[in-house]
Order: C-alpha cells, then sequence, then structure tokens
C-alpha cells in the first residue's frame, strides 16, 4: 500500500498522542490516589460511592448524636449521684430524729441540717447543662423545673415528655428523665407506705406496714383503718378501696396486737380516740414527691411537740417519711441505673457503628481508591510506550529519499 | 516527422511530469489537495509523446466514506468536550452538592441534640445556605452551558452559511471554466471537494452530484443547502417554545423563517452540540431542579408540622421558584397560563423531564388534552391527568399532572393544537433560597412545644433517608442516580469517539495513499523525469550531430 508522507507523520503524531494522554492519565491517578477521579471513569463505583459516602455521613450524625446523648446523660448521672446521696443523708437524719431521747433543740438543728439537705436537693432538681438549659425540665429545659409555689412547697412545672436522640438507624434513646419521673415518682414494686390521718386526737402510732403475702385477697388496694369507741370498747374496722372487708369490721382493739390484712401485717400502739384512722396505701398512691416528705419531716421537727397526741403525730410523719425516702431513694437508684444502661448501650453501639465506619471506609476505598502496585506498573509501561513513539518519531526524519540526492 | 520534433515532444512531456511532481512536492501538506499524475500517450501520427492529462488522484466514494466518519467524529468531540465538563462537575466529592446535603443533615442532628441552642440554630440556617448556595451555583453552571450552546450554534451557523456561499461559488466557478476550456482546474476541483469535508466536519450533510457535474449538497432531511451555484442559509433563532434556546430554522419559499425540528441535523459540531443539549444538559438540569424542588417541598412541609421558639408553627424553610410554561406562538386559541405551581399533595409524581401540553378536543367538557413527557416521548394516561373547572365557567380552570398544576386564564378560549411547553423543574435548582434568616423561627419542636422538644427537628434529619424525590429515591439516592447518568454517558460518548476516530484515521489513512502525496515517490519521480528530459535533449543534440555532420560533407 501507499503510504503518504502526510500518513506518515500524523500516525505518529496520533500514536505519541495517545501514549501521552495514557501517561498523564495513569499519573494523575496516581497523584490524587483515586482510581475513579471522574464519574466517567467508572460510573457504577462513582455512583455506590456517594451512596457509600451518604451512609458515611449518616454513620457520623449518630456518633456525633451519641456524643451529646453521653455527655448530658452522664451529667444526670453524676447529678443523681449527689441526690442519691443527699436522700441517704436525709434518711440518717430522720433515723436520728426519731429518736425519743432528742430534746427539742437537738430535733430543731436536724430540722436545720435536714433543711440544708432539702435547699441542696432544690438546687440538684434545677441543674442545668453547661448551656444553662435545666437537665430534668423534659421538652421545658429553658425555665427552672421545680419552683417555690409560694407558699414554701416546691411545686414540679416542668414537662413530662423528655427530649429523644437519634444514636442510631432504629434507635431513638431518651437522653435525659424528667423531674417528675425523677422526684416525685416511686419505683413500681414499691411496697405500701401508712399514714396516720391528720386530724387523729389520740396518741396512736403505728410500725410497718410489712407485706406478708402478696398474693392475698385485696393486696395492692388502699386501706383505710378507721376507729370507733363502741359502748365503753374501742374498736377497729378495715375497708378496702372503700369497700369494707369481711372480718375486720368493728374489731376490738388492742395495742400493741399485731393487725392482719390483705396480705400485709401492721402493729398499733397507744390509745386512739373515736373517729382516728390511718391510711395504708400502695406507694404509688399516696405521697411520692420527695420535696413534700422532707416538708412535712422539717415542719414537725421544727415545731415542739408539748402534748402526746403532738408526739405520735410526729413520730408517725416521721416513721411515714423515713418509708418515703426509702422508696425516694430507690427510685432515684433505678433512674441512675437506667441512666448506666443507656451508657452503657451508647458504647455499645460506638463499637458497632466504628466497625460499620471501617467497612464504608473499606468499601469507598474498594470503590474509588488505587491499587498503587497496578498503577506503577501501568505508569512504567506507558512511559516505555511514550519513549518508543518519541524513538520513532525521531527516527523518521531520517528516513527520505532526498538525503540521498 | 523529424527526430527534432519527437525530441522536443519528449522534452515537452518531461517538463509537464516535472512540474507536476514539483506541485506534488509543493503542496505535500496542503490539506485538500489530491495527488496528481501527468499520464503520457503515445502520439497516434508521427511518433514522438504527448500528455493526454494532468490526472487528479481522487475517489469519490472513498472521500464520501470520509466525510461520512468525519462527521460523525466530530460530532463526538463535540459532545465529549462538553459532556466532561458536567463530569468534572460532578467529580468533586469534596465540594459538591452531596457533602453539602450532608452537611445540612448532620446540623440538624446537631439541632436534634439541642434544639434551643442558638449555636445549633446557626448551624443549620449557615448549612442551608451554603446548600442551597451551592443548588444555585450548580443551576448557574449549567445555565452557562446552556448559554454557551446557544453561542457556539449561532457560530456554527455563520461558519456553514459562509461554507455554502463559497461552494455555490465554487460551484459557479466549475461551470464557467468548463463551459470556457471543456475542463476545470484541478485545484477548483480540490478546493470544492475540501469545502465539503469542510462543511461535514459542522454538520451531517447528504451530497448529490448532477450530472457528475455540480455539487448540490441537502440535510439529511432533504432540506436544501447548496443547489448549483445557489446556497440557502440556516438561520440561528429562539425556538418559538422556549425563548431562551437557541434552535435551527430556515427561510421557506413564502420567505418566513421557519424553526426545525431539534434532531434534524446530525453529525458534526452542530449535530454533537443539539445531542448534548438535548441527551444531557436538559437532563442535568431537570435532575438537578427535581431534587431541589423536592427537597424545598419536602422540607417545607416537615417544617410546616412543627413549632418555633416563639410557639408559632412553622413557615417554609426554603424558597423554590414556580415552574414556566411558554405558549407557543402560533397557538390558534387566546388561552394563556396565568399561573403554574407545585402541587405538593401528589409531589412525588415530579419527574425530571420537560413536557408539552397539547389540545385534542376543545369542544368537549372537560377539554381533551395530550400531554407529553419530552424525555421519554410518553404521553401521560388520563388517569394522571386532573382537570378542575371551579367557576364552571372556564376561567381558572386548573390542570395537574406530573405534580404541576397549570391555571388557565379561560379554558373557554382554548383551541385545538393549542400547545403549551411546560418546565417543571429545570430552573427550580437556581431559585433555592432559604426562606428563614430568624433563629428563632426554625421550627423543632413537636406541636406540643418547648425549648427542649426536638421532635420535628429528628423528624426534619430523618428526611434524609426519606424516599423525598420523585416518590422513589432519597435526595443522595437521586443524586448518585445523576452522577452515575452523566458518567455513563460521558463514558458511553468517550467510547465511541476512541472507536469512531479509529475508523476515520483508517479511512483517511485509505484516502491519503490514493490521493496523498509520498515524497520519497516524488523524489524517485523527479530523478526520473530529470534523466526523462535529459535523455530527449541529447536525442535533440543527436539530430543536430546528424545534421551536422550531413552538412560537414559539402565541406
Amino acid at each position: 500500500m501507499r503510504i503518504s508522507t502526510v500518513t506518515m507523520f500524523e500516525q505518529s503524531v496520533t500514536s505519541l498522542n495517545q501514549q501521552q494522554s495514557g501517561f498523564l492519565d495513569v499519573s494523575q491517578q496516581i497523584a490524587s490516589g483515586r482510581r475513579v477521579v471522574n464519574p466517567s471513569d467508572d460510573p457504577q463505583a462513582a455512583s455506590r460511592a456517594v451512596g457509600v459516602d451518604q451512609s458515611m455521613a449518616v454513620t457520623e450524625q449518630y456518633t456525633d448524636s451519641r456524643v451529646s446523648a453521653r455527655n448530658t446523660l452522664s451529667q444526670s448521672e453524676s447529678v443523681l449521684n449527689s441526690v442519691s446521696d443527699a436522700v441517704t443523708s436525709a434518711k440518717t437524719l430522720l433515723v436520728q430524729a426519731s429518736s425519743d431521747t432528742l430534746s427539742d433543740a437537738d430535733r430543731e438543728s436536724v430540722a436545720s441540717e435536714l433543711r440544708g439537705v432539702y435547699e441542696t436537693l432544690a438546687g440538684q432538681a434545677n441543674a442545668t447543662d453547661g448551656n444553662g438549659r435545666y437537665l430534668f425540665g423534659g421538652y421545658e429545659d429553658g425555665s427552672k423545673p421545680f419552683v417555690d409555689n409560694g407558699n414554701g412547697n416546691i411545686e414540679y412545672v416542668g414537662s413530662t415528655e423528655v427530649r429523644q436522640q437519634r444514636i442510631d438507624a432504629s434507635r431513638l434513646m431518651e437522653v435525659s428523665d424528667s423531674g417528675q419521673e425523677i422526684f416525685q415518682s416511686v419505683p413500681s414494686g414499691a411496697g405500701y407506705v401508712a399514714e396516720a390521718r391528720t386530724g387523729n386526737n389520740g396518741d396512736l402510732t403505728f410500725k410497718g406496714p410489712e407485706t406478708l403475702d402478696a398474693d392475698a385477697d385485696n393486696y395492692g388496694k388502699r386501706f383505710e383503718i378507721s376507729f370507733a369507741e363502741d359502748g365503753g370498747t374501742m374498736t377497729y374496722s378495715v375497708s378496702a378501696d372503700g369497700d369494707p372487708v369481711a372480718g375486720m369490721q368493728g374489731v376490738t382493739y388492742q395495742s400493741g396486737e399485731p393487725l392482719q390484712f390483705g396480705g400485709l401485717s401492721m402493729e398499733l400502739q397507744g390509745s386512739p380516740e373515736d373517729g382516728d384512722g390511718l391510711s395504708v396505701g400502695p406507694a404509688d398512691t399516696m405521697n411520692t414527691d420527695l420535696f413534700k416528705t422532707l416538708e412535712k419531716a422539717i415542719g414537725v421537727l421544727e415545731n415542739p411537740a408539748e402534748t402526746s397526741q403532738e408526739q405520735s403525730a410526729r413520730r408517725n410523719t416521721l416513721n411515714t417519711a423515713m418509708r418515703e425516702l426509702d422508696n425516694s431513694l430507690d427510685n432515684v437508684l433505678t433512674v441512675r441505673a437506667s441512666m448506666g444502661a443507656r451508657l452503657n448501650e451508647l458504647d455499645v453501639v460506638d463499637s458497632v457503628s466504628d466497625n460499620r465506619m471501617l467497612n464504608h471506609e473499606q468499601a469507598l476505598s474498594d470503590l474509588v481508591d488505587l491499587d498503587y502496585a497496578e498503577a506503577i506498573s501501568e505508569y512504567s509501561m506507558r512511559q516505555v510506550g511514550m519513549q518508543a513513539s518519541q524513538k520513532t518519531f525521531a527516527d523518521l526524519k531520517g528516513m527520505s529519499l532526498f538525503q540521498y540526492l | 516527422m523529424s527526430i527534432f520534433s519527437t525530441g522536443l515532444s519528449g522534452l515537452n512531456a518531461a517538463q509537464n511530469a516535472l512540474s507536476t511532481t514539483s506541485n506534488n512536492i509543493s503542496n505535500v501538506f496542503t490539506p485538500g489537495y489530491n495527488r496528481e499524475e501527468a499520464i503520457l500517450g503515445e502520439r497516434s501520427t508521427g511518433g514522438g509523446v504527448q500528455v493526454n492529462d494532468i490526472q487528479r488522484q481522487f475517489d469519490r466514494y472513498v472521500a464520501d466514506q470520509l466525510n461520512g466518519a468525519t462527521s460523525e467524529s466530530s460530532a463526538l468531540d463535540t459532545y465529549r468536550n462538553q459532556v466532561e465538563q458536567i463530569d468534572s462537575l460532578l467529580a468533586d466529592r469534596e465540594a459538591g452538592l452531596a457533602p453539602l446535603m450532608q452537611g445540612f443533615f448532620s446540623s440538624m442532628e446537631d439541632l436534634a441534640s439541642s434544639p434551643a441552642d442558638p449555636a445549633a440554630r446557626q448551624g443549620v440556617l449557615g448549612s442551608a445556605d451554603t446548600l442551597s448556595a451551592q443548588f444555585r451555583s450548580f443551576d448557574g453552571y449549567l445555565r452557562d452551558m446552556q448559554e454557551g450552546v446557544n453561542g457556539q450554534i449561532r457560530d456554527e451557523v455563520t461558519q456553514i452559511n459562509n461554507t455554502t456561499e463559497q461552494l455555490a461559488g465554487v460551484n459557479r466557478d466549475i461551470s464557467l471554466a468548463r463551459a470556457r476550456d471543456g475542463e476545470a482546474a484541478n485545484g477548483l476541483l480540490n478546493q470544492r471537494d475540501q469545502l465539503v469535508h469542510e462543511l461535514n466536519e459542522r454538520l451531517g450533510v447528504r451530497l448529490d452530484v448532477q450530472d457528475g457535474k455540480a455539487y448540490n449538497v441537502s440535510l439529511p432531511n432533504g432540506q436544501p443547502l447548496v443547489a448549483g451555484s445557489q446556497s440557502f442559509e440556516l438561520q440561528a433563532i429562539d425556538s418559538p417554545d422556549d425563548p431562551q434556546r437557541t434552535v435551527l430554522g430556515y427561510r421557506n419559499s413564502g420567505g418566513d423563517v421557519v424553526p426545525m425540528e431539534e434532531d434534524a441535523v446530525t453529525g458534526g459540531n452542530l449535530g454533537g452540540l443539539m445531542s448534548f443539549r438535548s441527551e444531557t444538559l436538559d437532563k442535568t438540569q431537570n435532575q438537578i431542579g427535581q431534587m431541589a424542588v423536592s427537597l424545598a417541598t419536602a422540607f417545607n412541609e416537615q417544617h410546616a408540622e412543627g413549632v418555633d421558639l416563639d410557639g408559632e408553627a412553622g413557615g417554609d424553610f426554603f424558597e423554590i421558584g414556580q415552574p414556566r410554561t411558554y405558549a407557543a406562538v402560533d397557538n390558534p386559541g387566546g388561552a394563556e397560563i396565568i399561573d403554574a405551581s407545585f402541587d405538593t399533595e401528589n409531589i412525588d409524581r415530579l419527574r425530571a423531564s420537560d413536557y408539552t401540553v397539547k389540545v385534542t378536543d376543545s369542544e368537549s367538557d372537560p377539554p381533551g388534552f395530550e400531554v407529553r413527557q419530552r424525555d421519554t416521548g410518553e404521553v401521560l394516561g388520563a388517569d394522571e391527568l386532573t382537570f378542575n373547572d371551579p367557576n364552571n365557567d372556564g376561567s381558572d380552570a386548573t390542570l395537574s399532572f406530573g405534580g404541576v398544576t397549570l391555571t388557565f386564564d379561560d379554558a373557554g378560549k382554548l383551541a385545538e393544537n393549542d400547545s403549551f411547553e411546560v418546565q417543571p423543574v429545570r430552573n427550580a435548582s437556581g431559585s433555592l433560597e432559604t426562606a428563614i434568616g430568624d433563629l428563632d423561627r426554625i421550627a423543632a419542636a413537636s406541636a406540643s412545644g418547648g425549648t427542649g422538644n426536638n421532635e420535628n427537628a429528628l423528624a426534619m434529619q430523618d428526611l434524609q433517608d426519606a424516599s423525598v424525590v420523585g416518590g422513589s429515591a432519597s435526595l443522595s439516592g437521586a443524586y448518585g442516580a445523576m452522577v452515575s447518568d452523566v458518567g455513563n454517558r460521558t463514558n458511553v460518548v468517550q467510547v465511541n469517539l476512541e472507536a469512531r476516530q479509529g475508523l476515520t484515521e483508517q479511512l483517511e489513512a485509505t484516502q491519503q495513499s490514493e490521493s496523498g502525496v509520498n515524497l520519497d515517490e516524488e523524489a524517485a519521480n523527479l530523478i526520473r523525469y530529470q534523466q526523462y528530459y535529459q535523455a530527449n535533449a541529447k536525442v535533440i543534440e543527436a539530430g543536430k550531430t546528424m545534421i551536422d555532420t550531413i552538412l560537414g560533407l559539402r565541406a
């Protein structure tokens, strides 16, 4: 075949160009470390890389979310730590104050110590995070959740709904607990609490109640024990949720004799008067408010008890308050345990998510990153190819008949 | 015949051959030059040689094939140059749209973690601003490309008109030369074939050689560009369906400029531009627009479910432009579209496509419409169209389809064959803005409110995985699909171009082997014809010696 001079030059130039552009492609890949620089280099890989990138971004989001969840939870947990200490010390003070050997002045000083604990607790209940947001206000975290209602009593005005955060693709976690949940609740399974009526005229006091049989009839109901004088004899009747309990109507009262009803046992002492009585209810139907408990206790300790009725009332109040404090402490510990469990869960999810991130990174790298060994061998090959076509071009110039004329 | 005249004829022939050779050598690198050969013949009477022809080595069949291949190569080359710009636009994984969308949703996560925190709220607004700015800049880039394509079409049309005019001129010169000398100079013929070749680089044309002489050139659809010594101009005009789009037109016999279908031109730079625009550029713009509208609509809807820091219901978070509509300039009826809006109830039907709405029956109630999706050419089914005539008199009547609602000023004025161009999302991403400036206005809380309430922020964060684009893809999924689309198309064009260029080069070599000059061959010819000349001179010298010998006898 005839080859025209133009064709010879053009073919050489074309081959030089091809070699050069191939060489530059590989150089660019090596410089960027990427096999897929433009989507057209591998459209499927480029589009899947967008998906993997998105998964990585979402994983990152959940990781950030866990950081702030952990932050909030550990702050709350550490506050609850102090709260449980405070409740324990309040309990100790009440045990101390229950002793009959204490003078009014001693009780006064216990009362002022107890008030200190009360104030501490009120402060803890209104604890804030680093941003001035109230930890235990639920959705209403912009204002104090526990406020003085003007009568010297503390009330919860926060929200009962608490913030959740998405800490993983399918996990919304509550990152705080409402103040009501912590300071105004008792754990499920808390036993019975007894409380003397406020208008009692006699000097009736009580011990217990203790649970004997949780399967007994009427267990779980709220009982009222009412005293009545019947022809000079003091009798008592027990009702469960307002219904008279069979066999416990108009029973003759004897001080110190144990009393059993609905699977509970109590010991009553002293001499009640006609119309006196007590309520015995499951803890969650009685007072569950830690602040109210302390307010009652401080109230009776600050006022000197003159008469035996007043002394009995004080003893009864302290008795009830101690039972309530036990329940509150249990409650705080339960909430704290649940926070601890959530913090643990965050750790678990963290390590799962770290693994996932590694997988994503591996996938992304497989999709778009360069295999250096392969690329460098390609680089050398291209270099040889380019040198060869340069040599061909250089030789071409000497190949003309005119040189010999 | 004498030895002198024989020798002289040889000298003549040698001079001709030498001049042909030197012409070949001097034009070795001239584009469009065809090698010439001096064809020698024996004189029929009295001996000696004559030059029958200086023959142009030109193969019509190969030239046509090469023209066709060149036209396809240059179309693909133009296409590739354009599409690679979009390809590189999408290549940046760090600064493209995808990471900014991720950043936006990640700021939503921060908001969910501390819903009343001004820093978190600022983060949301900041990332929303960045995201919408990126959508706008993306749109700006593509819109510049549309403008660029318009400009290039205009340039190409000017060049094509120049070439066809020259071609008609050369046709005339050749026919004049033929009339005068019976034959036209090779130079003119070369020039004409070169013009046809150049024309093919700009657009694919059909060449008919009339009576083996005059060249007639026409578009593939038969529209003539050159007929003998007459040329017909193409026009670059604003599309009657969309004034922002330059299309081709021609002057009909009545002198009116008539727009041509966009696919009437194939091949060449112009064909490459046309197919790039309709296949890739329009689609990419629509895909980005669809994402912007889907993001804005879904987000606004969720934002409205929540309440802001002041307890007010959430307003629009993003602002987005409305669909664009154009009534065809030659609509027989007088009805106008006075409003076009997104049908938020059916936003999942929104597609990344333009539509043509045509009135098929203006008499019936409701009127008959044919709505054609431009990218696939599919006609929407009757169940996908909703016509509503709220006042029962045609005023403010609405037509809804594909996530768009059009309002007519008076449907009663619609006439059969009225046509409207609807671009629901084409320029949407250029109008995406954050509607909120005040931090307190972000509705992070659910309807129950509260500064620590983050329910709506969580719901907004969840939108990143929701199928908000066309009811089937997440935002990131839609972006991935677009990357894959553009990547694939670029890749296909690159591969096709490579194959087509290989073929073109092969044809070029074939054409050159026939018509190209080989300097070695010419060097050999030079020696050959030089010796031929010398030999003939010797013949004359021998004749002279002979005569001198005869004359010397007398002395």
